[in-house]
């Protein structure tokens, strides 16, 4: 008696998961489908069969070659996979995208941004989480083509060229994976839907780790894309420094200035500069007004090394020293 | 003597800091000022360092070959250090699809041991 209500509770169970499956074939977020084209497969991104475990290899070498790195996966094996884990960490498929001077750009979270890729070119590499309870399964593939009439996506998958999958079906694992999915691009490229933190956030890793051409590329590109925005100015400047090149790292940290007045980071570089550049007074007023920005902020600490720094100098400007930034607030 | 060691590993640490670019004391750079805009940004730097230390450890523990560690480690920016120290043996490591195979497993042992099905006593 007990053993048939427990069987007919499990029966009852299964058939309401089903039916829950059954019902899920609607969308469960809105795609922008303006403007895209129905249909893509994107033939060439390469296929590479993943071998024991090695999927992360795999389709990270699909997305290197589509962005013009040739290479193999056993070349990215030594970089990305970790054996006591059978697999690769989301970390470091990041690190040998941009060991290979590609920017890493981690597209935006939604069905929509990945296909606007897609349809821009570019495949993504996506993570999936399969398995469930005690067998967590993680397993990376690449989006190579969508088929928006049939609510279609297109994989390169494990050892599957072309997996087709329903939309319902891949958001489900993908979403269980945090939504997560890169794209690789050509320092100097923007990817489709471009954010703004989103693409500084990986061109600044580039500059982070000594790949400054592809950073001074990346944030260039972002320069003319938003061209009010001042962080892009900052890098640049930044770089300049890191070559010694004063003036240019001036005019540099000005630019990120006048687009941002209260942006304490620049003024307090900018303040460095000055006061490299032989111009005392100049780098003493301008980190006063980095001083009263930075206050309570994460920068504190380096503003005020900069204060100290500035602080046992002369306060006579020399010769040729460039003009005061604008002010911190506009019209004081 | 694990305070001493502590020391010393900080003291290592920070002559080993330092981004290749904007080495000067005062200078900050373009991650740290983009980190500031996207997240609150309240760890120093020396946890960036042990973080670094964290995950060279880590790595070669899980078997990674120990001339390539300092390489991979190098190849990692300071918060993504900061966000894998600890937490290398648990983090999302894509690898195969196969995993679904335990549930469908799962699935047939419960039904099995409820009585609805009968397919494992024919393997005795």
């Amino acid at each position: 008696m007990r053993t048939s209500s427990a069987a007919g509770a499990t029966v009852y169970v299964a058939l309401l998961v089903l039916a829950g499956c059954a019902g899920r074939e609607m969308l469960p977020e809105p795609l922008a489908r303006a403007g895209l084209p129905s249909q893509v497969e994107l033939r060439h991104a390469p296929f590479f069969p993943q071998r024991d475990h090695q999927c992360g290899p795999a389709a990270l070498a699909t997305i290197l070659v589509a962005a013009d790195v040739p290479l193999r996966p056993d070349e990215l094996v030594a970089e990305v996979f970790v054996p006591d884990r059978r697999g690769s960490l989301q970390a470091e498929l990041v690190a040998a995208t941009r060991s290979r001077d590609r920017l890493p750009y981690l597209v935006s979270p939604d069905l929509s941004s990945l296909i606007a890729q897609v349809a821009a070119g570019r495949p993504v590499l996506v993570l999936q989480k399969t398995g469930a309870g005690p067998w967590p399964g993680w397993h990376y593939a690449v989006l190579v083509g969508y088929d928006l009439a049939r609510d279609m996506l297109l994989l390169r998958s494990g050892t599957e060229p072309r997996l087709e999958i329903r939309m319902p079906q891949f958001l489900a694992t993908w979403d269980r994976a945090g939504r997560w999915a890169l794209t690789a691009l050509e320092p100097g490229s923007m990817p489709a839907a471009a954010d703004y933190a989103r693409y500084m956030e990986a061109a600044a890793g580039l500059e982070a780790v000594g790949r400054n051409e592809a950073a001074a590329l990346a944030y260039e590109a972002a320069a003319r894309y938003w061209p009010g925005e001042a962080l892009p100015q900052l890098g640049l400047a930044n770089l300049a420094y890191a070559q010694g090149d004063l003036a240019g790292a001036e005019r540099g940290y000005r630019a990120a200035i006048d687009r941002e007045r209260g942006d304490a980071v620049a003024r307090n570089n900018r303040a460095t500069v000055l006061l490299r550049m032989g111009c005392p007074a100049a780098a003493d007023r301008e980190i006063d007004a980095a001083a009263i920005l930075a206050a309570d902020g994460p920068h504190t600490a380096a503003v005020a090394a900069t204060r100290r720094e500035i602080g046992s100098t002369g306060v006579v400007d020399g010769p040729g020293c460039p003009p005061d930034a604008a002010p911190a607030h506009s019209g004081s | 003597m694990s305070r001493r060691f502590v020391v010393h590993l900080v003291c290592l640490a920070l002559l080993n800091l330092g981004s290749p670019l904007v080495a000067q004391a005062g200078m900050i750079g373009t991650l740290q000022a983009v980190e500031a805009t996207t997240r609150a940004q309240d760890l120093a730097a020396v946890n960036a360092a042990l973080a670094r230390e964290q995950v060279r450890a880590q790595l070669a523990a899980l078997g990674v070959d120990r001339a390539q560690v300092e390489s991979r480690v190098a190849a990692l920016t300071d918060s993504e250090l900061r966000g894998l120290a600890g937490r290398i043996a648990d983090a999302p490591a894509g690898g195969d699809a196969l995993a679904v195979i335990g549930v469908v497993f799962l699935v047939l042992l419960i039904l099995e041991a409820v009585g609805v099905i009968d397919i494992f006593k024919k393997f005795p």
